[in-house]
């Protein structure tokens, strides 16, 4: 095993980590604000990956253009599912397990919507940045990187919304105490809409990223969900530097795991994983009690 | 007293529906149904302490699996496998629930949906030589009764299934309904509702979330088996995530928490879907998708509340 591998195996693993992590921060803020798991959530990242090849793919739209089209149809889509489903069952009994039911049926209805409009088989979408970065003895294609870059990009602006912003303050402050934030005459609904909105745009803006790397499929939902609940398992329900770390060390273990073993034994492996860590720290490795 | 005479006219029609009709294609679909009626009761079981458990389709593999490996590798009698089985994977559903029932909802959730893809993998890969790997095991053995000369029932023949497929119903809802009456039951339903309330009174909510896990996954088991036995060919994507789906629709169409929920729930989907909607395809699925989402915003408590809901609004001028 060589160091040149190593190496390319950690940048394949920052990329995944990335895409795992921005999923999963919209996951982890939806949650933060309603309590309520989005399972329909990896259905969002499909569509943006499905809006990505239609606009960029097939109409030759602007790639950037794309990605920002992509991120506001699925934010407002977030949004209305808030207002038309979530937002009612919250303010009933059972809330936790009435909610958990619709997301699960919403998941069920986006993925055959999306079987049904595109088709089951798999698009290839075109390279969005051509070329080869060459660095030292290692390759990355400059699509992976620039991902790399986006996905980063992302991640910072929506640190800096959450901490400089009025909306993004108001937003933290209901996720921390949703009555106390009331008395401060924040609108409590309005800034859940906004936050819902804010999740499923950012688990759009992964699918488009990511789309054109690998390929888009109605079933690719259901992948990414069960890889983003495992990085808010591992950072932590709603912590934002957990679903990082969570991004990062899954994306990790799947691109070096790759080299070391088969699929089947990394299911297992992370599984086992998964168990030991909600043992110990139930609430995540970042997350607080 | 009515109600007896309504048990006693359901029971009889059950009995006379193969002397009623004589295609075999309606009875092997009565079949089916009756089988995931039975699933469907123990997902309603766990839904019932306030949990809802992806990983119930894996529980009814395990108890296909258990069976049909007991039946086939060790010939056992399908008579002693069907019982081991239920218990397997209720044991099995023990451990889980003692790992997973600590962590409430979204937790739980996230951990039964690892569980379940983690089945399909173990099922797939591992243990090819017992499990058959991803093509699965086939040419599973019918059931059979003899004693002696004067009992001869072979169940390859659908009619004789059927009966066995509804006194298992039977028996399911009869156990499920002791439990829901018993104070038992009263704790899983004050749970569903509370379970912060319930610990406040000094009752471990760990303890009876566990209890309904495993008697839940009895039933999972029950159905399994019946399964393998019935189609005679089980493989691992059989018992996947997405098998899982339908049976929620099921249990939420009926009514959540209520013992004949699910009963009448799978019985008007399954009806619906395989006299009606076969050649829909996607749209069907698509359809029970649009059911869930619909029933749980406008009507959570299921079908089974609509006369209640019609009264209400009567009564109101």
């Amino acid at each position: 095993m060589d160091a040149t591998l190593l190496a390319q195996g950690a940048l394949n693993g920052i990329m995944l980590g990335i895409s795992y992590a921005l999923v999963a921060l919209g996951l982890s803020l939806i949650f933060g604000i309603m309590r309520i798991v989005n399972f329909a959530h990896g259905e969002m990242f499909m569509l943006g990956g499905y809006i990505t090849y239609y606009l960029f793919g097939v109409y030759g739209v602007n790639y950037f253009a794309t990605l920002v089209i992509a991120v506001l149809i699925i934010g407002l889509l977030g949004m209305i599912l808030e207002k038309a489903i979530f937002r009612p069952l919250t303010n009933r009994p059972e809330a936790a397990l009435t909610s958990l039911i619709a997301a699960v049926g919403l998941a069920w209805v986006f993925q055959m919507l999306a079987m049904i409009f595109f088709g089951e088989q798999d698009k290839d979408i075109p390279t969005v940045f051509k070329g080869i970065i060459r660095f030292g003895g290692m390759m990355i294609t400059w699509e992976r990187f620039a991902a790399i870059l986006i996905g980063i990009g992302l991640v910072l602006l929506l640190n800096l919304f959450l901490l400089k912003t009025k909306f993004g303050k108001a937003i933290r402050a209901v996720a921390e105490d949703k009555e106390a934030a009331a008395l401060q005459g924040i609108q409590v609904a309005r800034i859940s809409s906004l936050s819902f909105g804010i999740g499923t745009g950012l688990a759009a803006a992964a699918g488009a990223i990511i789309a054109p790397i690998f390929i888009v499929s109605p079933s690719m939902g259901g992948e990414v969900i069960l890889k983003a609940f495992l990085v808010v398992i591992l950072g932590g329900m709603g912590s934002i530097p957990g679903a990082m770390l969570g991004g990062l060390v899954l994306g990790f273990l799947e691109s070096y795991g790759g080299l070391f073993f088969s699929v089947p034994v990394m299911s297992v492996m992370t599984f086992t994983l998964i168990i030991l860590i909600l043992i110990v720290r139930p609430q995540g490795l970042l997350g607080r009690e | 007293m009515m109600k007896y005479i309504a048990y006693g006219g359901l029971l009889s029609l059950l009995f006379l529906i193969p002397f009623i009709t004589q295609q075999e294609y309606v009875i092997h679909i009565l079949c089916l149904i009756g089988i995931n009626v039975i699933f469907a009761c123990s997902l309603n079981a766990i839904l019932n302490i306030g949990e809802l458990n992806l990983a119930q389709s894996a529980f009814m593999g395990i108890g296909a699996y258990a069976s049909t490996v007991m039946v086939m590798r060790l010939h056992l009698s399908f008579w002693i496998a069907m019982p081991l089985a239920m218990l397997v994977t209720s044991i099995v559903s023990l451990l889980i629930g003692f790992l997973t029932l600590r962590f409430k909802g979204a937790y739980f959730l996230l951990f039964t949906f690892l569980f379940a893809e983690l089945m399909r993998v173990l099922l797939s890969n591992f243990g090819v030589g017992l499990f058959g790997g991803i093509p699965g095991l086939t040419n599973i053995p019918k059931p059979s009764i003899h004693i002696g000369n004067l009992v001869n029932v072979d169940f390859s023949s659908k009619v004789a299934f059927y009966y066995l497929v509804v006194g298992l119903v039977v028996f399911t809802i009869i156990v499920l309904r002791r439990v829901d009456k018993s104070r038992i039951g009263m704790i899983f339903t004050a749970i569903r509702q509370s379970d912060v309330l319930v610990e406040s009174i000094g009752i471990s909510t760990m303890k009876f979330k566990v209890l309904g896990c495993a008697i839940g996954c009895l039933f999972a088991g029950l159905s399994g088996s019946l399964y393998a036995h019935f189609v005679g060919i089980i493989t691992p994507g059989d018992f996947a995530i997405h098998s899982v789906f339908a049976p929620i629709a099921y249990v939420v169409v009926g009514g959540i928490g209520n013992v004949f929920g699910p009963v009448i729930g799978a019985t008007v989907l399954m009806v619906l879907s395989n006299f009606f909607l076969r050649q829909f395809g996607f749209f069907e699925l698509l359809l029970y998708g649009i059911i869930i989402v619909l029933i749980i915003r406008f009507m959570p408590e299921g079908i089974i509340s609509a006369p209640r809901l019609l009264f209400s609004r009567m009564r109101k001028p």
